[in-house]
């Protein structure tokens, strides 16, 4: 067991993110399970804790007899001095023991720029980053979550990947661990690859080899074991009753991100947003039962004495019975000083109601998320709202009493012109005019916080080349000029940041030479703009001899092999280049979910259906 | 109808690097999950009505802290400390406890003005005698001045106001330092700014990151009379 010295503790700021004993945390004895589990996850206490998939991994491994999980979150840069100036190797938050020790370490991949400390977590732990390097002593390294779904750039240094929700898939491996182990490890590490990859979802890189073009695009990526399938497809829960919920998660002392219950109403968007990954690999909807989440939500206030409910999922207005649970949630819990909170919602005026009656509670802000400037790019990116929409949904908050609304957009989007671009800053200003003829006087607070567009894998629009740098700056201080009024506050994200996920995103095992280079510089904590350093970027690229602008600006055509083609969330690729060319007409695409389906792939291919208890009632 | 109960509680080991504010809403959860009829304040945001005596710093333990929390009907008393006992978090227990009238009762953080620390304070080899005279030099100053800096800015304040002399007894391998802070309406000083004098100022051979800081007892003090908040 390791003990951290009071004197580093002493030292570092927010000490409670190392010392555990959290209320509800599971402490085991490691000799008692044949399979133990460090999850990590590669940022900060504070993020990671409030990530909801590591809550159900954590819950479904420590419900097994024979397996443990335990939590490791990346320390922030002081502590990791001190670690290392005192020789104190990574280690997990139940046990104190060091990472090293456990017989899985399992990353979650949210985002391309945690990919850094990914490989500092490893080195922390005195585990060779590299899994070609790592011998039997040495854990087995795992990776789930979005970013799995191109795997590659980090092919070099993860065991396998679990693609798709892991509720079902997490006890197929901590079975397959124990089996292996307690069969006396036969085949050593290979021997264990070779059994995962049996497993359905799991993708383990080094039984494919890529083969690359003179041009330098892929030739093919192709298997080189008898084990690995031609095609790792995702899980999927087929019905989420079915599966166990985190109703007992780990309380923190500190404030976390998402310091509230998170209770998912369902999951998956048929909407089909073209720019959206999560929309694609979350696919098809499937909702909770009312009543099911009214007992998971008491069961969440008696084990934590949380006083918010937050209502989770991608789109939670879709559930369609959200008027419903969002009603009885407050009729339930009124009384026990617990409010119910929304975080996303879509632009209508019903969903101003519903925040209204939530505001009985609890006073929040107001967010949207039009996207685009123009009817015209909105129809691009199937975004199904209008102005009217917007128009009524600010007007009714407005008149509601709000004062203040948030929204969202993006530049960069495919077929934009500068007209789009104005037209941001045009729906901006109409939403304070709207807010001088509901109140006949000005003030609204507006806030316009604009990000650049990143193609990612698995959507119609994976094949698009990104917006450059000086373009996307270009963009960006056209908006500035476009602003002078105060009352709209424009924030906006940094182009070198949006250009590295975009590498990143659709990145080759190439890659994983850059990654090496520039976490050996220093890189670490990319996703914070403290840390965030481009230079060191640029000369980790220089160094690798791999040119960035290959991956994020280059326009693919239809025929090229994606480093993500052997990796199926379930979604057929001529669906998506269908919808890529209706994007470049403008036609829409109606929601799957109670209009027609539009075969993407998704129910056919993986033999589930959409739940969806208000259309069946 | 609402009732007033004053509990001795601990923050032990577990919870040392919580911070008050942590430790407080830890509390304020456990609560929670107990079903009692805790009392909150009105408005948007409500909060449990629970006070305490004093902030305790992040890194300093306490086996004396006390805490005010109103009910809004009555409990069986017993009940209630074996239900917080089932919710507290680890380090966070809970000891002597007693009804106390629902108004006109002076609250802790009025009443309390005395707290004391003990101080593990590891020692390199062979500077114990330095040690302890550096100490002695500190007992027998009349005005120990000190800038004391805050977010809001620095002050000058004579130490001695707050700590009149510092106990040392040997230990293995440093000292053990017993420590009475006085706490009044205009300020006082935290254990490890005494110790951070008692290195800067009286060549005390020690690091101040190394000192394990404990609140032993909090007191309603007059004169040579030290009283628990749980007796006035
Ligand atoms: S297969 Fe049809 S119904 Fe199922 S998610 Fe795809 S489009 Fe929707």
């Amino acid at each position: 067991m390791i003990t951290i010295p009071p004197a580093v503790l002493s030292r570092v700021a927010k000490p409670a993110r190392y010392t555990g004993h959290e209320h509800n945390s599971v402490v085991k004895d490691p000799a008692g399970v044949d399979a133990a589990f460090a999850l990590a996850f590669p940022d900060v206490y504070e993020v990671g804790m409030s990530h909801l998939g590591l809550k159900i991994l954590y819950h479904i491994i420590n419900r097994r007899p024979d397996a443990a999980a335990e939590r490791v979150y990346a320390p922030w840069p002081d502590m990791e001095a001190e670690m290392r100036a005192a020789g104190i190797p990574l280690h997990t938050l139940e046990s104190f023991r060091p990472v090293g020790e456990f017989d899985v370490v399992g990353f979650t991949l949210q985002y391309e720029l945690s990919y850094t400390n990914i490989l500092n977590m490893l080195d922390l732990a005195g585990i060779p980053l590299k899994s070609a390097d790592r011998g039997e002593g040495h854990p087995l390294i795992i990776a789930g979550g979005p970013c799995a779904f191109n795997a590659e750039p980090l092919a070099d240094f993860i065991d396998f990947f679990v693609l798709g929700e892991s509720e079902e898939a997490v006890d197929d491996v901590a079975a397959a661990v124990a089996d292996w182990k307690k069969a006396g490890k036969p085949g050593g590490r290979r021997g264990f690859l070779a059994r995962a990859a049996a497993i359905p979802g799991v993708y383990v890189p080094a039984f494919y080899d890529a083969a690359y073009n003179a041009d330098g695009t892929l030739a093919a990526v192709t298997a080189n074991h008898p084990a690995a399938p031609p095609v790792v497809t995702k899980r999927v829960v087929a019905d989420l009753e079915q599966v166990a919920y985190p109703t007992k998660p780990v309380l923190p002392f500190l404030e976390i991100i998402h310091d509230r219950i998170m209770l998912e109403l369902f999951r998956g968007c048929t909407r089909g947003c073209r720019f959206c990954q999560a929309g694609v690999l979350y696919r098809p909807v499937r909702e909770r039962k009312p009543e099911t989440l009214l007992r998971l939500a008491q069961e969440l206030v008696d084990n934590t004495g949380y006083s918010e409910i937050s209502l989770t999922s991608l789109s939670s207005a879709d559930y369609s019975c959200l008027k419903d649970i969002v009603g009885r949630l407050i009729d339930q819990f009124k009384d026990q000083g617990v409010s119910v909170s929304l975080p996303s919602l879509r632009i209508d005026s019903f969903s101003i109601e519903l925040a209204q009656e939530v505001q009985k509670v609890r006073k929040s802000g107001l967010t949207f998320a039009p996207e685009a400037g123009t009817q015209r790019l909105r129809d691009v990116i199937n975004k199904g709202v209008t102005e009217k929409d917007l128009e009524e949904a600010v007007g009714a908050a407005f008149r509601a009493g709000w004062s203040g609304v948030k929204l969202y957009f993006m530049i960069g989007l495919p077929t934009e012109t500068d007209d789009d671009i104005k037209g941001i800053a045009a729906l901006a200003r109409r939403v304070t005019d709207i807010y001088r003829e509901v109140k006949g006087k000005r003030g609204a607070k507006v806030s316009v916080s604009v990000s650049s567009f990143v193609p990612k894998p698995h959507t119609p629009f994976q094949w698009y080349g990104q917006n450059d740098m000086a373009e996307l700056e270009r963009k960006q201080q056209l908006l500035k000029t476009l602003f002078k009024d105060r009352s709209v506050s424009f924030s906006w994200h940094d182009a070198h940041v949006s250009f590295l996920e975009a590498v990143f995103a659709r990145g080759d095992r190439r890659l994983g030479e850059v990654l090496l280079a520039a976490w050996r510089q220093g890189a670490k904590f990319d996703g914070w703009s403290e840390y965030f350093k481009f230079a060191l970027w640029q000369e980790a690229f220089r160094e690798a001899g791999v040119d960035p602008h290959f991956y994020a600006g280059r326009e693919r055509t239809a025929d090229e092999v994606l480093p993500w083609d052997h990796l199926s969330a379930g979604v057929d690729k001529a669906f998506l280049e269908r919808e890529y060319r209706q994007a470049l007409d403008a036609a829409p695409t109606a929601d799957c979910r109670r209009g027609d389906c539009s075969v993407c792939g998704v129910c056919q291919g993986l033999g589930v259906d959409i739940i969806d208890w208000g259309a069946s009632s | 109808m609402s009732v007033k109960y004053r509990l001795a509680i601990t923050k032990g080991e577990a919870v040392r690097y919580v911070s008050h504010l942590d430790y407080m809403r830890s509390i304020e959860r456990a609560v929670r999950r107990t079903k009692l009829p805790a009392a909150y304040s009105e408005g948007f945001n409500p909060h449990m009505k629970i006070a305490f005596a004093s902030a305790l710093s992040v890194g300093v333990a306490s086996e004396a802290e006390y805490m005010d929390i109103e009910l809004t009907g009555d409990v069986d008393p017993a009940a209630m400390g074996e239900a917080l006992a089932s919710q507290l978090p680890p380090g966070i227990a809970v000891g002597r406890f007693r009804q106390i009238p629902a108004t006109g009762y002076p609250a802790l953080m009025a009443v309390v003005n005395l707290a004391a620390y003990r101080i593990r304070l590891p020692l390199p080899a062979g500077t114990a005698g330095d040690a302890i005279e550096a100490i002695g030099r500190f007992n027998a100053a009349a005005v120990v001045t000190y800038i004391k800096e805050n977010p809001k800015g620095k002050k000058e304040i004579d130490v001695k106001t707050y700590v009149r002399e510092v106990a040392a007894t040997p230990v293995a391998d440093g000292l053990e330092l017993a420590v009475e802070v006085r706490i009044t309406p205009t300020g006082s000083i935290k254990p490890t700014e005494v110790i951070k004098v008692l290195v800067e100022k009286f060549g005390l051979p020690a690091d101040p990151d190394t000192a394990l800081v404990t609140r032993t007892g909090l007191f309603v003090a007059d004169g040579n009379s030290r009283i628990s908040p749980l007796d006035i």
